[in-house]
């Protein structure tokens, strides 16, 4: 059986919608990132990044979220088979959510990453609006594809919880992300919503009663977000 | 079937361009040219409504995204990558994810530093990018040291071209040399690199994009 090593509200997020929408069976595995287990021994022999998640399957660890959802896609037929025409599109958006929109919000995240503290004011305006050309594409990405982005499914997931993230974190910087100004997205966001297995995961993590078009700061039962 | 790969010498499109040599592949080539406003172009537009390199025209329409370009070059015709049912797969595909949304992120930053926080704060944005790159390299090396994955070998060739063409603009772009990345800490990567640098498909490669003799391991700047 898969093992997700996961923390709430963290990537692994987009990896339990996948697997439970799919009815795949997996067991988790909480890395606790108040105890910053994402930098022990263990984990990094797991990934040597110590990013979360990371999935362990029959043919060893996979890290990297994208990386996560085109093999399980491939493995249990989630996305479209590599010799059809369909292909092409899921590969582009995927790696597009992949190196686009998710590296490109996780800039917004951890600005001192990537820039000196005076400039995080105009780091910040440069990447929220990238940000939001990156969503506008999704969000006509959605509407014309919405098979490929369907709820539950690799690339609905994944942009769904971008779209949860950016109204949330960071924490205490001011808001600049309006889920109502992408109408295709919210109704994804509904959609995911809709599903059976969303309270359930909702619950396990904390993440609230409408955890996409409404998203609150989580209360996780077990483990910490950062 | 035809391939056209619409493209600037040692742009992205010099990656995908390693992978149809690599392949045997037969392709036409559409030379463009960033400063006659070719990406601007109704012609390519309609291609590439972003406007971005590299795209690969295909029977199945276009592509973009360099990883994607790469998985579906080798789903279609193999040779690159393990196939979707070898074990290394999973392995293969978490490196070439870090790759895309890491490595070549970084690299980006490192050679167009002013993109991230305006021009001010250019020199520090390009130090913490090659601080990082170094710390991503490392990765690499370990794994190398570790694994000896075949998915870094001449014989499945598409993440060492790709990596090779990533690391060789951070080690040439940077106009300040302190600014620039170096293999030197690296030997396990140097060699990986001196590896794929050496194969007929990247000599060739090499020859037509002008991209010097050592592309990867001693870069230097295209005439």
């Amino acid at each position: 059986m898969y093992k997700l090593h996961y923390a709430p509200d963290n990537a692994s997020l987009v990896i339990r919608l996948v697997l439970d929408g799919a009815g795949i069976p997996y067991q988790t595995h909480l890395v606790d990132r108040a105890k910053r287990q994402q930098d022990s021994p263990a984990y990094r022999a797991l990934n040597p990044t110590g990013l979360i998640p990371t999935l362990e399957t029959p043919q060893g660890p996979i890290s990297e979220t994208g990386a996560i959802l085109l093999w399980l896609s491939d493995m249990h037929q989630l996305g479209p088979a590599a010799q059809t025409a369909e292909r092409g599109l899921f590969l582009r958006w995927l790696f597009f959510l992949s190196n686009s929109a998710h590296a490109d919000l996780r800039q917004i995240f951890y600005p001192h990453q990537y820039c000196p503290a005076d400039a995080h004011p105009g780091h910040r305006v440069i990447l929220t609006a990238r940000m939001r050309d990156h969503f506008s594409l999704l969000n006509t990405a959605t509407r014309e594809l919405p098979s490929l982005f369907a709820a539950g499914r690799p690339l609905g997931a994944y942009a769904v919880t971008l779209t949860r993230w950016s109204a949330l974190y960071p924490p205490n910087a001011p808001r600049w992300f309006d889920l109502a100004e992408y109408p295709a997205l919210f109704v994804l966001a509904e959609a995911q919503e809709a599903r059976v297995e969303t309270p359930v995961i909702a619950r396990a993590e904390g993440l609230g009663p409408h955890p996409f078009t409404r998203p609150e700061h989580p209360n996780p039962p077990e483990g910490s977000v950062l | 079937m035809t391939l056209t790969l619409w493209h600037i010498p040692d742009w992205g499109s010099s990656i995908i361009r390693l992978a149809l040599e690599e392949q045997g592949q037969p392709y036409q080539l559409h030379m463009m040219d960033w400063d006659a406003g070719d990406f601007d172009a109704p012609a390519f537009r309609a291609v590439n409504p972003l406007g971005l390199i590299p795209a690969l025209e295909t029977p199945d329409g276009p592509m973009f995204e360099t990883a994607a370009i790469l998985l579906w070059l080798n789903a279609r015709h193999g040779g690159l990558a393990p196939a979707p049912t070898d074990p290394a797969r999973a392995a293969f595909l978490s490196w070439l994810m870090f790759t895309s949304n890491t490595v070549h992120t970084t690299v980006l930053a490192l050679i167009h530093p002013d993109q991230l926080a305006g021009p001010d704060a250019a020199d520090e944005v390009a130090r913490l990018a090659v601080e990082r790159l170094t710390e991503q390299a490392a990765h690499l090396e370990t794994l190398l040291n570790t694994q000896t994955p075949p998915w870094l070998t001449p014989t499945q060739p598409a993440l060492g071209h790709y990596l090779g063409i990533l690391l060789r603009w951070a080690a040439y772009l940077p106009e300040d040399p302190a600014l620039r990345f170096s293999l030197d800490p690296f030997p396990a990567l140097h060699a990986m690199l001196s590896a794929h640098e050496a194969t007929p498909a990247a000599r060739r490669v090499a020859k037509a994009d002008s991209l010097g003799p050592h592309p990867y391991t001693a870069p230097e700047i295209p005439e």
